[in-house]
């Protein structure tokens, strides 16, 4: 029971590992940013919920799905796994939706572009049948060849 | 000091970093920026909202408390709104971070054309 929140911490950052490392969004994408980003995130929100707790503004809750062990006071062990999480969902999510915007954009514009093939086939078969477009080469030539007498 | 008076600090110390990256990042602007524009902003409505369920669990059963005297009281669900600073503070920190530090591509091609590696 005491480790559900950090065993849910931890299942979700694994979560955030795969979808970078398939999508290449944060590490996988130029690790020597990221190796950079992430700390520096994790000692920014640290210092801010040090300061808010040594403030007295927030403080540990007392509950029964964590483990009680605290890497300062009322700053509990899932904290930093908390925070990474944040930082890490944060970069994989800006990284990863214009991929997906672009996907489903792409897909959208092949089927436009689909529409517009199709239709410009039909008016072609359209204007032959009219007599507009001359057609095939070969046809136009069986027929001047057969309407000019002279 | 109140909740709003310390996250004041850091996402002051947020802005001014994103501002700097901000004039970075259109000094090298690239071609289209609507489907950057239309991520940005599903990115952050995600990000948002996720925040406003899981803190809202997570005050639920009690993992943080809050002293009552110091907070707005402005709140979503039971989540002081003030907690969204965070989110907000990652949201602008963070990829003005990824902006400002040295790229792996730039010393390899010329960066405003968009390597395999950006487009993947």
């Amino acid at each position: 029971m005491g480790v559900l929140y950090l065993l849910g911490l931890l299942i979700a950052l694994t979560g955030m590992v795969v979808l970078d490392r398939r999508f290449q969004l944060f590490f996988w994408r130029d690790w020597r940013r990221a190796v950079v980003i992430l700390p520096v995130g994790l000692a920014f929100f640290l210092a801010w919920d040090l300061l808010g707790i040594r403030q007295g503004i927030f403080f540990r809750g007392e509950t029964s799905f964590m483990t009680g062990l605290q890497v300062a006071r009322e700053l509990p062990v899932e904290e930093p796994f908390f925070l990474a999480l944040l930082c890490y969902l944060t970069m994989n999510l800006l990284a990863g939706l214009p991929l997906l915007v672009a996907a489903v954009d792409g897909r959208r514009g092949d089927e436009r572009r689909g529409d517009e093939r199709r239709r410009d086939e039909r008016r072609g078969d359209e204007r032959r049948r009219s007599g507009e477009d001359p057609g095939p080469r070969d046809a136009r030539l069986g027929s001047s060849a057969k309407g000019t007498p002279r | 000091m109140t909740y709003w008076g310390l996250n004041a600090f850091f996402l002051a110390a947020a802005v001014i970093v994103g501002a700097v990256a901000l004039g970075v990042h259109l000094r090298r602007r690239r071609e289209s920026n609507r489907l950057r524009n239309v991520s940005w902003i599903i990115a952050v409505a995600i990000l948002l909202t996720m925040t406003a369920v899981f803190d809202n669990v997570m005050i639920g059963i009690g993992l943080v408390g809050y002293d009552a005297s110091k907070i707005s009281g402005v709140f979503v669900g039971i989540a002081p709104l003030e907690d969204f600073s965070y989110s907000v503070a990652a949201l602008i920190l963070l990829p003005s971070l990824w902006v400002l530090l040295p790229s792996r591509s730039r010393d390899r091609s010329n960066a405003t054309t968009p390597t395999p590696e950006d487009s993947r």
